[in-house]
């Protein structure tokens, strides 16, 4: 999509480019591009490159490390990293606390948590969703009760993810149950190393562990913890989610990984010639890269509405969760039938050793990825949640 | 970066959706399609009038000398209000085949009557054993006596073929394909006007020694190329409009249409089929965009993508089209199912819209073989 940018954002691209492919160390975006786990020093050592050279939190205020970017220039910062296999920057500290502290946190706690937030000294953990809180979040029941100058905290989130990482975590809490759900919630920051606090991992159907419950046993948390004002979590809450749903359909990442497939279809034979020249295969795979097009010029639309001056939140960003996720699990269940039979183990490395032939290209990451992928359209409001939006705002049903 | 339409193409967009609105709503369609001709040439005069039949023509032919972008415009304000007239065949099709193919003598002797609105174009491109497959027909061109050409063979669903006074038609003269220009009351050629699902007429014609002029000042395979491709463009502008109606009326009922004591619109699986309809709605415009950028690219080596990004862009908004109209009519119930209600007429014009040079399959097929758009890549493997 080069040839729609003007002169300077087409430039800014390939200084972005240029960038990532020179500063981030090569064998981690190899990780990346070949669908590896990350370990945490490998994630903070790639977000401190970028923080140091002011890509870690571009979405920030100015003066706590943001860039005075366009939202062109925010979109080409993101698809560029993603096209480069970029491990990107901890979406808990850079998209979410970061930006509430930012914007209704008070002059200490900006300066107390922002600095280390862009520099991820702190990982933050995420506390919302709690066993009976999925979708319907504001029903959360985790409490918070003022006595003194601390709150004592109470109950339970879950789906935290990377939380067994986790030096700090933003909660929703309930401090006042007798109001309407949304209007007693507030946003309180935890010390995870706090008596009281315990993690408790939750393995998924991919065998990995990337969630957590977390439980809150009479918690005692200092007041000035709170963020903005008690019992205006729900607003926070909104203007956070609002801001994960920007780049949420991941279309970067999507490029890369149906690029990936189409490769290793093109080296699988078959019974009449290469995977890649099978009509059925080569027919799906076509869609899907139509379809993949049509997200991404989906998000140029709504990128030039911004551009044209218009900073409303655009309920037609819905359509870019609810389609870029779903072409996310599409292209993740290409690749396992890219790899057929031998890609339908669970196994940790594709060299098998003992005279037996390697397992083809994917076969350590396909099948788990497409199981751990089964979650983007369950996370960040799931899709039948977006539907509702979309027909609720959009249509007016 | 800027994806918006310019004031310029704002302004034809409103004035032109204004008269549409109070000259050409459902009651006056309906006539015009029941007059014998099935269009109407006072409207078509109309259009004229407004500029809207040689937007993308040079001035010196009679045209505005636009761009494909304000025939687009058109093109969707048409759709919405599902105009009968043979705009797609007569100012995309035919223009573009004498613009690109003609030589000067030839484009100043047809295309200032079409800009005029005197002149009805069609190109007359499928045969009856060829399918989709119009680069191979079987229409044969021979030489003839006097130093002019002959040809013989036949056409079938020649859009616009119903009326129009010249036909450009495809044939191979000693293994090569070519373009020729024939006048509707040519010697040998027998036209028989058939009126198309949506509404549109077109035509199947026989060809028998019929006399022709070449129109050779291009490669002929790269002109029905770029003629289909512009006519592509143009149908998924038309998509947009009729989609965009279609889901339009389709929510309105949803909120109006009572059954249990409530409107059906407040039932979620309703709700969300709809929803889905809209994200299909959005692919579409994003798509119809996508080839209108692919067919007025200056950037260089913009050619060689422009064909490969109209089909992919078209292979997209057949996947709505299709949606969107069976859905309108399940929602609409019974009432979709009648020809007294607008919305079949919508469902029945996208029907045929997309299948009149190729469909969804077709196109898989092709984009597949040209390699589709994303390059093969992994990082393992090199």
């Amino acid at each position: 999509m080069d040839t729609l940018l003007n002169a300077e954002e087409r430039e800014f691209a390939q200084q972005m480019r240029q960038f990532y492919r020179t500063e981030i160390p090569e064998e981690l975006r190899f990780k990346v591009a070949t669908g590896q786990e990350l370990s945490k020093d490998e994630m903070v050592t790639s977000q401190r490159i970028l923080n140091q050279h002011g890509y870690a939190v571009p979405n920030w205020p100015v003066e706590w490390g943001g860039q005075d970017w366009t939202p062109v220039q925010r979109h080409i910062w993101l698809e560029e990293m993603q096209l480069a296999c970029v491990p990107q920057p901890l979406p808990f500290n850079v998209s979410m606390v970061g930006p509430v502290i930012a914007t209704f946190g008070s002059q200490e706690l900006k300066e107390r948590f922002l600095p280390a937030t862009a520099n991820i000294d702190i990982w933050w953990s995420q506390g919302f969703s709690e066993p009976n809180a999925g979708s319907d979040l504001a029903s959360l029941k985790t409490s918070a009760v003022r006595d003194g100058d601390k709150y004592i905290v109470n109950g339970q989130k879950t789906w935290t993810t990377l939380g067994q990482y986790g030096d700090w975590m933003f909660n929703l809490v309930r401090t006042d149950p007798n109001v309407k759900k949304q209007a007693g919630i507030s946003f309180l920051l935890i010390d995870m190393k706090s008596p009281g606090v315990t993690v408790r991992p939750i393995q998924l159907i991919d065998g990995g562990h990337e969630v957590n419950e977390v439980f809150f046993d009479n918690v005692e948390v200092p007041v000035e913890n709170l963020v903005g004002e008690e019992n205006k979590g729900w607003t926070y809450a909104k203007f956070l989610l609002g801001n994960e749903r920007t780049g949420i359909a991941r279309i970067g990442g999507s490029k890369v990984n149906l690029a990936r497939a189409k490769a290793y279809a093109a080296v699988t034979k078959t019974a009449r010639g290469t995977l890649l020249d099978d009509p059925l295969f080569s027919a799906r795979l076509t869609k899907i890269e139509t379809e993949l097009t049509a997200l991404e010029m989906t998000q140029l639309r709504i990128l030039s509405t911004q551009a044209a001056g218009s900073d409303k939140p655009d309920p037609r960003s819905s359509v870019l969760k609810l389609k870029g996720s779903q072409l996310q699990e599409d292209i993740s269940e290409l690749l396992v039938d890219v790899l057929g039979p031998q890609g339908l183990d669970f196994v940790d490395d594709r060299v098998q050793g003992q005279g037996l032939s390697d397992l083809p290209h994917g076969a350590v990451d396909a099948l788990p990825a497409y199981f751990n992928t089964r979650k983007v359209t369950i996370y960040g409001g799931s899709s039948e949640v977006q539907r509702g939006i979309i027909s609720k705002a959009l249509l007016g049903l | 970066m800027d994806l918006e339409l310019n004031d310029i193409q704002q302004e034809l967009a409103s004035t032109l959706s204004k008269y549409l609105r109070s000259e050409y709503d459902a009651a006056k369609r309906e006539e015009i399609l029941r007059s014998e001709e099935g269009i109407s040439r006072e409207k078509w005069q109309a259009f004229a009038e407004m500029g809207l039949l040689g937007l993308a023509v040079p001035e010196s032919y009679g045209g505005a000398d636009m761009t494909f972008n304000e025939v687009a415009v058109v093109a969707e304000a048409f759709g919405r209000s599902l105009v009968l007239e043979p705009f797609l065949a007569t100012a995309v099709l035919g223009t573009n085949a004498v613009l690109l193919a003609g030589s000067e003598e030839q484009k100043q002797a047809i295309l200032p009557g079409v800009c005029e609105g005197q002149t009805f174009l069609a190109v007359a491109m499928l045969e009856p054993n060829l399918r989709y497959a119009v680069e191979a027909p079987e229409t044969t061109a021979t030489a003839a006596a006097d130093g002019g050409v002959t040809l013989s063979g036949e056409k079938n669903n020649v859009l616009g073929g119903d009326v129009a006074d010249h036909f450009v038609v495809t044939a191979v003269e000693n293994g090569d394909l070519g373009l020729y220009l024939v006048a509707a009351d040519a010697e040998g050629l027998t036209r028989v006007a058939q009126r198309q699902a949506d509404g549109l007429g077109n035509a199947n014609l026989r060809l028998e020694n019929t006399p022709a002029q070449r129109l050779d000042a291009a490669d002929a395979r790269e002109v029905l190329t770029e003629v289909i491709d512009l006519g592509n463009a143009a149908i998924m502008a038309e998509a947009v409009g009729a989609l965009e109606a279609s889901l339009t009326m389709t929510a309105d009922y949803l909120k109006t249409r009572e059954q249990f004591g409530a409107p059906i619109g407040v039932n979620q699986a309703l709700q969300h089929r709809a929803a889905d309809l809209y994200a299909e709605l959005e692919y579409a415009r994003s798509m119809a965009l996508y080839s209108r950028l692919a067919v007025t690219s200056e950037a260089v080596g913009a050619e060689k993508d422009r064909h490969r990004d109209v089909i992919a862009a078209k292979i997209v908004v057949d996947q709505a089209a299709r949606n969107i109209s069976q859905e309108s009519i399940q929602m609409h119930g019974g009432i979709g199912m009648t020809m007294e209600y607008p919305i079949g007429h919508y469902a029945k014009r996208l029907t045929v819209m997309t299948r009149t040079f190729d469909d969804a399959d077709s196109l898989t097929a092709e984009l597949a073989e040209l390699g589709g758009l994303v390059e093969p890549h992994a990082a393992d493997l090199s």
